[in-house]
């Protein structure tokens, strides 16, 4: 049976639970509290940027979970591959949401300020928004096949389908949206206009929020797990 | 069995059915046409950009592709030749055979969709052979996608409207360097030069495509 893969040591599981939440939590009692440089127009939602980029990260760090472990389960991995490329996916997909909308509101009241813009067709926000659009596409199908050996399979296969278009919007986008992110279209690059303060604790948050990906993604993946075990019925 | 052999059967198969019932060819044509009537009616006499133009083509296209090719595979289903198919013929082959067949009956719209375009909307080309390339080879992503899409579909135990849910993310980056190709092809100005990056990526998105999809196919086609 594949469920042995999931026995874990859950003595050691706790330690690392404990230090990811223990280091969260101060990354964002430093993003609140700790000075930061003033800077006209941003002032104090120049905080965002500890929450707004990692989410990116963190959702780049899922993709990339999911599509290896949907690889697996066309190498054979079985059930257990197709569960961890499911959860990837959710917990991916919540963390691109919360970015798409961290980064609506705050471009809303800094870059476009005063033109009453909510959506921007910034080349970033596109490529996220059809990250989501391909996941939620991934979930219907999803629901569309009943047999459990199946669904596992064939969600792998678009999963991978779509992972191999998402590179040319890299090169496609720029050339025909233009983009006021730091580092695109000739933007001076994030390191360039960031105050060495802010990197301080930018970093951090960084690993801070991808450790939260991974805490809850073992969490689902381990509850899928027992469901499977004990209902003989992954769910979808 | 040689694989240009098979994936000739296979095509040659497909091309026979289809003259016999005509089935495929007279619900796309007639989609087309349709929603391209609609599109005119709704538009009136009002004059419209280029960019809205090739945007309403290919919109047209995009969706005729995702109702009439998501057949491919579904058909075979229904008739129970599945397994007939499965034991003559490699998955590559009928992945390819399906695609030329794709390929071809996406030609036949391309060319209906644009003649009507230019009749009713009134379609200047300065540059013919650019447009002629970009519909090409935007088709031939186009039908690379949705074939691989059709045989995903039709393991599906509800079908639905399932084909265009999972077509559309996937051919964004398509879409949007079809669009601006086409734009160039109706403008004119510089033409191909100014097209080069559009047919470059087209040219690149269909062979990944293809060569994306013939590794998946034989995950989706063995049981």
């Amino acid at each position: 049976m594949p469920f042995e893969q999931t026995a874990v040591d859950v003595r050691r599981y706790r330690i690392i639970r404990t230090v990811i939440l223990v280091w969260l939590t101060a990354v964002i009692l430093a993003a609140f509290l700790l000075p930061i440089p003033r800077i006209n127009i941003l002032e104090h939602t120049a905080r965002n940027l500890y929450f707004h980029v990692p989410m990116w990260f963190t959702m780049m760090a899922a993709v990339f979970v999911s599509a290896w472990h949907s690889l697996q389960v066309l190498r054979g991995g079985g059930l257990i591959r197709d569960i961890r490329a499911l959860q990837a996916a959710r917990v991916g997909a919540a963390f691109g949401i919360m970015g798409l909308v961290t980064g609506i509101v705050w471009s809303k009241y800094t870059w476009y300020v005063g033109t009453d813009v909510w959506w921007n067709f910034d080349p970033r926000q596109t490529m996220a928004a059809l990250q989501l659009l391909i996941y939620g596409a991934y979930f219907v199908l999803r629901t569309a096949v009943d047999e459990p050996e199946r669904r596992a399979r064939v969600a792998a296969v678009y999963n991978l389908f779509a992972a191999v278009t998402v590179p040319f919007l890299l090169y496609v986008l720029p050339r025909q949206l233009q983009s006021l992110h730091p580092g695109a279209d000739g933007n001076p690059a994030f390191s360039e206009i960031t105050h060495p303060i802010m990197r301080l604790i930018f970093y951090p948050a960084v690993i801070g929020f991808i450790g939260l990906f991974w805490v809850l993604y073992t969490q689902r993946v381990r509850i899928a797990a027992v469901k499977l075990r004990v209902t003989r019925d992954p769910e979808n | 069995m040689s694989w240009i052999h098979g994936t000739w059967a296979v095509l040659e198969k497909d091309l026979r059915l289809e003259l016999r019932s005509r089935y495929a060819v007279n619900m796309l044509l007639m989609f087309v046409l349709s929603s391209l009537l609609l599109v005119a009616f709704s538009v009136g006499q009002d004059e419209i950009s280029p960019r809205l133009r090739s945007a309403l083509l290919w919109i047209v296209i995009l969706f005729s592709a995702s109702i009439g090719l998501g057949r491919a595979f579904v058909a075979e289903e229904e008739r129970g030749t599945v397994l007939l198919l499965r034991l003559n013929v490699r998955g590559s082959m009928v992945y390819a055979g399906k695609l030329a067949f794709n390929f071809l009956l996406l030609l036949a719209v391309d060319v209906v969709a644009t003649a009507v375009v230019a009749l009713i909307l009134d379609l200047d080309v300065a540059v013919p052979g650019l447009l002629a390339a970009v519909l090409a080879l935007g088709s031939l992503g186009l039908a690379g996608a949705t074939t691989l899409l059709a045989a995903i579909i039709a393991r599906a135990s509800n079908r639905g409207p399932l084909l265009p849910v999972l077509l559309f993310p996937i051919l964004v980056p398509l879409l949007l360097s079809v669009v601006s190709g086409t734009r160039e092809a109706l403008a004119g100005g510089a033409g191909w030069a100014a097209a080069g990056d559009e047919l470059a990526t087209l040219a690149g998105f269909a062979g990944v495509i293809i060569t994306t999809a013939v590794l998946l196919f034989d995950f989706v086609w063995d049981d």
